[in-house]
């Protein structure tokens, strides 16, 4: 019987506890929630490298960052919480739910990111070694970087590598062919292998999302034939034999709440944020 | 022939038996051959140490180990009293008719995918946290809610069966003694089912330390030290699914001897389970 009572009382001091210490965390209702990506996420790489949240000393992100391990789940946070900043892929960015800020008055559109004035963009990648390529693959990406392929890029919101692109001739080749790599890249490059299937009808095509880090070590060891990347590739990766090439260009949104007054964020304010400098949006002045 | 049949199903029994074991088996040795080698390798004071920072060469998985004990301590805080004291209802108060509904209501909560749980927070319970503390709603009270109720039917599905094992007779005498229903129920069938509430108890600390998907939606996940009952965290189970993804090297090789140490904290809880079970042999 004692037990029980001794239960109860924490239970009951638990649940007192919580509505006190409740009562004490409202006047902290402009604190910044930090949204950040899990480290050795594309994303996440590309972000703080163009941000310069990442100095020579490595990648600053302040630890009270929440970390959300996939673009929905930043883009779910950031949507449910009036004082939470976060980024995604800009062809993953959703009106409906969140708003994406101007960055130094740039607002992230493809016109913006095609000029060259929005900075916050990485290459998406595809990387192979020679040696290791076949016919089909080369052919495989010959699809991609056509008029059609980089279409398709654009349809999903990307934007194409290449301008003016050549016709694609189907080459009716058979055979398989293995990709392996980034999330970020994997959904484009789904819909690009299905349309190429459609053209030739004989190849099986087998696309793995297991990030951008894994993506790069399969083609380096052979696993599979073409890696797919969201950032750029670091020097001992390419000093082990990796050639590359770029299939799209992709921007980085930097997304706050609907209800959110800030439109239009500096650069500096950001990395600010993200290093934990300004904890509160009513610093930011 | 029937000799011969008997004998051969014989074999296929012990198949059985020894695959099991082998599967044990061999996820250990896989587990501890390459997380303890990795373990000297970081160098134990940097791998239970406080900086988690792979891409900077800080393996420092002590602030998750708190994190993930935190969190199973807040579930075990809300959901045993609730659990046990649902059981007792269950087995002593309970009508028949509403039985019928609140059995199969408890053995569907058992059944439902922990991701499902996971959106449930997230939709649910982070907003609410969130209007109440003007926090972000994610951490430690958010996590140890939801995992509460997870853990629910864990502890109902064993305390119940061990609150109707207890013989008849003792609650019998209880009556005859004078006492009330409850008083019998309380005061003589409860501590006669103790051992057999414990083990749920038990198994229940095991699902919440064990629990990912639904706390990875829910916690914050932050790397650093859990402060406050507001205050992100993240677990080991959470490290290990966040970043098992995109890690290489050495990192990657991190991960699995995260996995090492959970995979310890679940023998100790399996131990004092099975020492929990024994007691209630020899009552």
């Amino acid at each position: 019987m004692n037990v029980w009572k001794k239960m109860a009382a924490f239970a009951m001091a638990g649940i007192v506890s919580a509505g006190l210490f409740a009562g004490c965390g409202k006047t902290e209702g402009n604190q910044i929630t930090v949204v950040s990506r899990e480290e050795g996420s594309g994303t996440r790489g590309a972000f703080v490298e163009l941000m310069g949240v990442q100095t020579e000393e490595g990648d600053k992100t302040t630890q009270n960052a929440e970390i959300a391990n996939s673009t929905s789940l930043v883009q779910n946070t950031v949507s449910g919480n009036q004082n939470a900043i976060g980024y995604l892929s800009l062809g993953a960015y959703d009106s409906n739910l969140v708003k994406a800020v101007s960055i130094d008055g740039v607002a992230p559109t493809v016109e913006n990111i095609k000029q060259g004035t929005y900075a916050v963009a990485r290459p998406f990648l595809v990387c192979y070694r020679e040696e290791n390529l076949t016919d089909l693959g080369k052919d495989f990406m010959s699809f991609v970087l056509s008029e059609e392929g980089q279409k398709i890029v654009e349809e999903e919101g990307y934007i194409a590598a290449v301008d003016n692109a050549a016709a694609y001739t189907p080459s009716g080749l058979t055979g398989k062919l293995s990709l392996d790599g980034s999330t970020s890249v994997g959904p484009v490059m789904e819909v690009l292998a299905e349309r190429y299937r459609a053209l030739n009808p004989d190849v099986v095509i087998d696309i793995q999302q297991t990030g951008s880090g894994t993506g790069i070590t399969a083609a380096i060891d052979g696993s599979c034939e073409i890696g797919l990347s969201s950032r750029n590739l670091k020097e001992e990766e390419i000093a082990k034999g990796l050639s590359y090439t770029a299939i799209a260009m992709d921007g980085i949104a930097v997304i706050v709440h609907k209800d959110n007054p800030a439109d239009d964020l500096t650069q500096e304010q950001i990395r600010k944020i993200y290093t934990g400098e300004v904890t509160a949006w009513n610093e930011l002045g | 022939m029937a000799k011969f049949r008997e004998t051969a199903m014989r074999y296929v029994f012990l198949l059985s038996a020894v695959l099991c074991i082998a599967c044990v088996g061999v996820i250990c040795v896989y587990l501890l051959g390459s997380g303890i080698p990795t373990m000297f390798e970081i160098g134990l004071d940097n791998f239970f140490g406080t900086t988690w920072k792979p891409g900077s060469g800080s393996y420092g998985i002590f602030p998750f180990i708190v994190g993930s004990i935190y969190v199973t301590a807040g579930a075990i805080l809300i959901g045993v009293p609730i659990g046990v004291l649902c059981a007792v209802y269950l087995a002593w108060f309970c009508p028949q008719k509403l039985y019928k509904v609140l059995n199969p209501a408890v053995r569907l909560m058992a059944g439902i995918p922990s991701i499902i749980y996971g959106f449930f927070g997230l939709t649910v319970l982070v907003p609410m946290i969130q209007s109440m503390t003007g926090t972000s709603g994610k951490g430690l009270l958010t996590a140890s809610l939801l995992l509460g109720i997870m853990i629910l039917p864990t502890i109902i599905g064993t305390a119940e069966p061990a609150l109707r094992a207890v013989p008849r007779p003792y609650y019998d005498g209880a009556l005859a003694l004078g006492a009330t229903h409850e008083r019998s129920v309380f005061s003589v069938v409860v501590p006669a089912a103790s051992s057999g509430l414990m083990s749920g108890v038990i198994l229940g600390i095991g699902r919440a330390i064990g629990e990912t998907m639904a706390v990875i939606m829910i916690a914050g996940n932050q790397t650093r030290m859990p402060g406050g009952l507001f205050d992100g965290l993240r677990t080991m189970t959470s490290n290990i699914v966040m970043e098992m993804g995109y890690s290489t090297g050495l990192h990657r090789q991190a991960l699995v001897a995260t996995g090492v140490v959970l995979f310890v904290f679940i023998l100790l809880i399996n131990l004092l389970f099975s020492l929990a079970k024994k007691k209630e042999g020899t009552e």
